[in-house]
Parts: C-alpha cells; sequence; structure tokens
C-alpha cells in the first residue's frame, strides 16, 4: 500500500514537473501529442525492413535511399534529422517487436515503412496506438490501407494494381489461357497470387491448379510435380526471389519444362537471376519503372559513390525507400513549431501533413496521396530474363 | 520375474490404454483409407508419372536425411545425447565444398574435361568431410567432453549452444545471402537421365543419383565399419557399457571421439550432396535437414544405424509423396510427416526399428 501511495506521488510530482517546463513556453494542442526534441537532439525516423537474413537485399537497398533522403535533407530548423534502421528479418513476429520498441521511443516521429505486408500489418496498430505516422516504401497488400488508418500511408503500388495488371499481360498479350498458382503462404505472396488468378478468371482464362510451399527450403520438386500433373502453360509466383530461383531450378526436373514462370515485383533483381543461373532464363517479373530526370539521374550516381553498388541491382525499391522519406521529411518541416531551443512535433498534424502530401515530385513520379493513404505514382511493366540480364518483355 | 508382480495394480490402466490407442489407429487409418481411396480412385489426379516423380525425389531426399540421421544415432548410441549441431556441422561442410568448387571455378579447372570435373567433385567432398570432422572433433573436445560427467540435460543445452554459435559464425564469416553451388557442366542440376513413364518424360538427375549412390554406399560403409571392424566392437562395447569396457582396456575417449569423427565425415559429405543436388547454400541451411534427420533417426529407432536408414528414407518419402497420397496440400508436408511420427512413436515408442546399437548395430 505505501508503495503504491509512493508511487502515486512520483507520477504526479513527474507530471508536474513536465508541465512547469515545457508548459511555460508552448502547450500542445494536438490530439495525439507532441514529439518534443531539446536543442542538441535529433529528429528521430525509423526504418523497418529485413537488413539481415534471406531478405536482406531488399532491407539493405530501402534503407540507403532512405539514407540518401536524409542526406538531401541532414536537417530541419537547425535539429538533425537520425535514421534509426531496425532489422525484422522479414518476419511479422519480429516485425511487431521492432514496432514496440520504436513507438516506445518518444523522440520517433514516423517509419519510412514497414517493408513487406506482413510486418507493415502487425505493425499499424502499435503505431496508431502511439501516434506515429508512417510511409511504406513496399507493403502492396492491398487490405493495408482498408483499415482507414489514418497512420499508414504508401509510395509502394498495390498487389491489386500489380495483379490486374499481371493478369491482363498474361491473358491478352501473352496469349497463355491455363496457368497455375503458386506461392509462399505469406501475406503478400499468397494475396498478389490468388488475386491474380481472380483477375485471369475474370478475364475467361482458366486456373488449373494452386500450390503452397514453405519459404526457405531447398527442395521444392514435390509441389511443382503436382503442379505439372495439372498441364499449365504457365505458373505464376507470388513471394520472393530466393524462393522463387529455386523453383525455376527445379521446374525442368518436375516435367515442367514448356511451362512459363511468371514473378512478381518481389521476384525481380539481379539476385534472382545470380541464385538461378541458366534456369532463370525466360522467367517473368513485375517492375516499376522508375521516370527518367535529373533528379533520378542524381540519386543513381550519389548511390554508387556513396555504397560503390550500381542502384537496382539489389531490389527496385531504393527510389521508393528515398521517396517515402522525402514525403515524412517535408511533412516534417511543414508541422514542426520552434519554441526557443525546443522544437515541437505535433503528431496528429503530421500524420494529416503527410495524408494531404499533394504534387509532391519524388523519384517514383509526382505523389499525390489519395483519402486512403495510397501515394504511389508509378506504372506497372513486365520484366523477362534475356542472357542473364532482366530487360523488357515483349508485347510493351 | 519379480517386476512383473509388482506392476500388476497397473494392469487395468495400461489395457485402456491400448484400447485408446487402437481405436485411434483404427479412426486415422479409416481417414486415410477414405483420403488414399478417394485421391487413387476417385478423383485420379496424379498420372504414374506424377507417382514416379514424387518416390524419386522423395527417395533422394530420403538418403540424405538418412545419412545425417546416421549422425545423431550413432553418437546418441553411445553418448545417449542428441548432438543438436549435427544440422550445423552439415552446413559447414557444404560451405567447405561450396568453396572448393569456387575456387576451381576461378583457375578455370571445373570444367576442363571430364576428368578435372570428377577431380574438382572428389576434392569438394574430401574437403567438405575433412572440415566438418575437425569441426565435430572440436565440438567434442569444446562442448561435450567437459560434461560427460553431468547430468543429461546439460550437454543437451550445450548442443543447442553450440548450434547457434556456428550459425552465427557462418552468417558473420560468409555473409547472410545464398550462395548457389558451383556445379561442373557435366553434373549440371538441370541434366540427368530420362525415361517414359506413359508417355511422360520422367527425369532423374545426375546429381540425384549422385546423392542415392553415394548414400547408400556410405550406409554400407557405415554398417560394415560398426559390425565387422575392431574399432566397431569397441564403440559397441562402448555403449552397452563404458566402465566395463574401459576395464577391458578399451580408451573410450577416443572411441567417443571416432564416433564424433564418423558423424562429422556423414555429415560433410551430407552437406556436399546437398549443394551439389539442392544448389542452394545459406547458414540456415542445417537447420531444417538437421531437424528433420533428427525426426528420422527417432523414427526408426534412436541409436540403431539400420534404423536411422529407414527412417530417413520413410520420412522422405512421406514429405514428398504424403501430401499427394493424402490429397493435402503440400504446404502441409510437414504437418503430416510429424503426425506420422506422433503415431509411430505411439505404437512403437522405441521407433519402426527398435532402438539397440549396443547389440545389433
Amino acid at each position: 500500500m505505501r508503495s503504491r501511495v509512493f508511487l502515486t506521488l512520483v507520477v504526479v510530482l513527474a507530471a508536474l514537473a513536465l508541465t512547469a517546463c515545457g508548459g511555460a513556453s508552448f502547450e500542445c494542442e494536438d490530439e495525439w501529442g507532441c514529439a518534443t526534441i531539446q536543442k542538441g537532439e535529433t529528429i528521430k525516423v525509423g526504418y523497418v525492413g529485413p537488413t539481415t537474413g534471406d531478405y536482406s537485399a531488399f532491407g539493405i537497398d530501402i534503407t540507403r535511399g532512405a539514407e540518401l533522403a536524409v542526406a538531401a535533407k541532414p536537417e530541419i530548423n537547425g535539429f538533425a534529422i537520425e535514421l534509426v534502421v531496425e532489422d525484422t528479418q522479414g518476419t511479422p513476429e519480429q516485425g511487431a517487436a521492432v514496432a514496440n520498441k520504436l513507438a516506445s521511443d518518444p523522440r520517433i516521429v514516423a517509419i519510412d515503412g514497414h517493408t513487406f505486408s506482413g510486418s507493415t500489418e502487425v505493425a499499424i496498430p502499435i503505431y496508431e496506438d502511439a501516434g506515429i505516422v508512417m510511409v511504406s516504401p513496399s507493403a502492396t497488400t492491398p487490405d493495408l490501407t482498408k483499415t482507414s488508418s489514418l497512420v499508414f500511408n504508401r509510395v509502394a503500388f498495390t498487389d491489386e494494381m500489380q495483379g490486374e495488371a499481371a493478369a491482363n499481360y498474361i491473358y491478352n498479350t501473352l496469349g497463355i489461357r491455363r496457368i497455375a498458382l503458386m506461392h509462399d503462404g505469406g501475406a503478400y505472396g499468397q494475396g498478389l497470387a490468388v488475386g491474380t488468378g481472380e483477375f485471369f478468371k475474370a478475364l475467361g482464362g482458366e486456373v488449373v491448379a494452386e500450390e503452397a510451399i514453405t519459404p526457405g527450403e531447398a527442395d521444392y520438386s514435390s509441389p511443382l510435380a503436382a503442379i505439372a500433373a495439372a498441364n499449365p502453360q504457365l505458373i505464376y509466383y507470388g513471394g520472393y526471389d530466393a524462393d522463387a530461383a529455386v523453383l525455376v531450378s527445379q521446374m525442368d526436373g518436375a516435367g515442367l519444362t514448356d511451362a512459363w514462370f511468371f514473378g512478381c515485383d518481389g521476384t525481380y533483381g539481379t539476385q534472382f537471376i545470380n541464385l538461378a543461373g541458366a534456369a532463370a532464363e525466360g522467367a517473368y517479373s513485375t517492375f516499376v519503372p522508375i521516370p527518367e530526370s535529373g533528379a533520378f539521374t542524381k540519386f543513381r550516381e550519389d548511390y554508387q559513390a556513396a555504397y560503390g553498388d550500381e542502384q537496382g541491382e539489389l531490389s527496385p525499391f531504393s527510389p521508393h525507400g528515398h521517396d517515402a522519406m522525402a514525403v515524412i521529411l517535408a511533412a516534417i518541416e511543414k508541422v514542426a513549431i520552434q519554441e526557443g531551443d525546443t522544437l515541437y512535433i505535433p503528431r496528429k498534424a503530421l500524420a494529416e501533413a503527410v495524408r494531404n502530401t499533394s504534387d509532391f515530385s519524388g523519384l517514383t513520379g509526382t505523389i499525390t496521396c489519395s483519402e486512403t493513404g495510397e501515394c504511389a505514382a508509378a506504372s506497372i511493366i513486365f520484366m523477362e530474363v534475356e542472357n542473364g540480364a532482366w530487360v523488357l518483355g515483349p508485347g510493351q | 520375474m519379480v517386476e512383473t508382480t509388482e506392476k500388476r495394480p497397473q494392469r487395468r490402466y495400461v489395457d485402456i490404454g491400448r484400447w485408446v490407442r487402437l481405436g485411434m489407429g483404427i479412426i486415422v487409418a479409416g481417414f486415410a483409407l477414405w483420403r488414399m481411396w478417394n485421391v487413387f480412385f476417385v478423383q485420379q489426379e496424379y498420372g504414374l508419372d506424377t507417382w514416379t516423380r514424387f518416390l524419386i525425389s522423395g527417395i533422394i531426399l530420403g538418403s540424405v536425411y538418412a545419412v545425417i540421421a546416421l549422425g545423431y544415432t550413432l553418437v546418441y548410441g553411445i553418448l545417449f545425447m542428441i548432438n543438436f549441431a549435427h544440422g550445423d556441422v552439415m552446413m559447414l561442410g557444404a560451405f567447405a565444398g561450396y568453396f572448393t568448387l569456387e575456387a576451381f571455378k576461378g583457375r578455370g579447372f571445373l570444367n576442363q574435361n571430364a576428368g578435372t570435373a570428377a577431380l574438382s567433385v572428389i576434392a569438394a567432398f574430401m574437403v567438405g568431410m575433412a572440415l566438418s570432422m575437425v569441426v565435430a572433433l572440436l565440438l567434442e573436445r569444446i562442448a561435450y567432453r567437459p560434461l560427460r560427467k553431468a547430468p543429461r540435460l546439460v550437454p543437451l543445452i550445450s548442443a543447442i549452444g553450440a548450434s547457434l554459435v556456428l550459425q552465427n559464425a557462418a552468417q558473420l564469416m560468409f555473409g547472410a545471402e545464398r550462395h548457389t553451388y558451383a556445379n561442373p557442366d557435366i553434373i549440371d542440376r538441370s541434366t540427368g537421365i530420362s525415361f517414359l513413364v506413359q508417355g511422360q518424360e520422367v527425369l532423374i538427375t545426375y546429381t540425384g543419383m549422385l546423392t542415392l549412390g553415394l548414400s547408400l554406399l556410405l550406409m554400407v560403409g557405415l554398417l560394415l565399419l560398426v559390425r565387422k571392424t575392431k574399432m566397431g566392437k569397441a564403440m559397441r562395447a562402448v555403449a552397452q557399457d563404458k566402465e566395463t569396457a574401459a576395464l577391458m582396456g578399451i580408451n573410450v575417449d577416443r572411441i567417443i571421439a571416432n564416433t564424433f569423427a564418423i558423424s562429422g565425415i556423414l555429415a560433410g559429405a551430407a552437406g556436399v550432396m546437398w549443394g551439389l543436388h539442392m544448389g542452394i547454400l545459406y547458414h540456415y541451411v542445417g537447420f531444417i535437414p538437421g531437424l528433420k534427420a533428427f525426426t528420422a533417426a527417432v523414427l526408426g529407432g534412436i541409436g540403431n544405424v539400420v534404423g536411422a536408414m529407414v527412417g530417413g528414407l520413410t520420412l522422405g518419402i512421406l514429405e514428398a509423396a504424403g501430401p499427394a497420397i493424402l490429397g493435402l496440400p503440400f504446404q502441409l508436408k510437414d504437418v503430416l510427416a510429424f503426425s506420422i511420427l506422433v503415431l509411430v512413436l505411439i505404437f512403437r515408442p522405441t521407433g519402426l526399428v527398435g532402438q539397440v546399437l549396443a547389440d545389433k548395430a
């Protein structure tokens, strides 16, 4: 009992002390409260994604895009921006853990992320509670923006858009009528593959088989043989490059010599070709081209100078990582209030400012956010592996 | 005789358990038969060619499981300890083979002619097996020997720790990204011998044949070693009774070290086979096969060399064909495999073959 009284006393005193310091000059009227940054402290913006593990190429690449955006705008009102990178290894479990960690840091004002849809899905409610706005560069599951959450926005195009475009391309341009669906059972892969199948059926095509694989394994010859029994013309795969590479390597042995492999934006990148080698020839994937512009040329040069790799080698998403961060920084600049040596960032105003982004010129195009937080600017094209390199697929 | 009279009061309880088990068995068997009836006679989704493919990939996968399982079973047979780091020893062997092949490839030696290709592969196996042997010996010396006298759970924890250390060390040394095995062109992963089944081409890859052949060779070799040689006799003696074996003049420490060396060699061979056949390699690659091989060892009867082989092949075929036999999606293959494991252990707690390294090997 006595300890509880003591605790209450401490809390009351602390609250008094806080209002005494902060309230003297500035009253935070934001519904979600304000992030308070003292002089010499940094404004923290998080990036969350897989920076180690199977899918590290995505995380590392997008981190670089975000870093370059911070380098272009290193401070706001004299307060330095700090990019806090947290690793999820691509799993939802780790995504939730990291989201909780970031949400407990009062100086985190916004998140560039999360990277994968599964991890994003679990993180949205956590950031919603904490009033932290998110702009995801690459979480593409359609449902994510259907929760009418004010905190979640994305500059990636959705799986719905991709599925419809892919079904159209496969049916009309490639002239395929019988497809099989495969996916890795994840939120992104399954949603995309099943969605594409729906669009394909609506066009009049036939989905002859569907199998899910367990990601991270080395032998998929059995599910492939089961697919082969249905004799599809093409396999549409929803998932990521590492597993897709194993699949294409084992298709011939499973009796799918004549079937085509059609991946998604998760299977695009040189990693796929490196892993699958000669088996990658003739495989398709989705790609979001970045329109040529002076800013993009400079971005590519900076990327090469800073990291030594060619931009686009690891994943296609570094410009998205950049744009997500640029949108966030522009919004912070708009809403930040400086009082003496202290910077206040009202959280709800920040979320609204991000949502109201319009005609923002980013690398991926002119970014305008819809009421639900869809801010994608880019269009979709389909690529094919030819002689060990990705080239534009036929008929586009 | 005395024991039976003492246990008599519990007799009724045991009987009930038996009836429950019998009932459960009938239900499960009935369900399985119904699904199989559906798959084979009603739906007829898969032709004979597809079943052949399932069987081929199952036997190849199973033979790798069997070779890894032998390592678990040998160590368990002698020390009654589960060496959970065994899968990671395999992973390191696979990496050693990978770097050997890369080195040959870098010098253009790999594809000069069939002879150099064969030499490169043999060298990869040698380096892989040697490295795995050294790692297994070090593990025994550092992580297990100091705990020989400790309660049984302690070395188990030490093994899990060793597994984590090896995995993370490999991640630090080789990076987290995946590597692709550089096979010589003559055993490219997509080439092999194909034959016709019901007018459909069914392919057995050369790497698959290599894996199967080498696995069988290793299994027979190990059986001969344990049953026919002096060292095998000493191993069986140590497995039966360490103190008595020591009194008979057997150097127990050396025999245990030898056992680890053999299990390491098997793991290294399995690792290189895995790399050549599956092609994809990263620091975590030993974990799932290790777990599956451990399951295989338990399925066959842990501590029993023949059991490990039977268990490995059973598990491989179950994984490759089981979901198709029961008309389930392939995502459920692990659920199925482990359900079968549970069922087998309910009816035969000592595994399919029984657990006796000491008596029969």
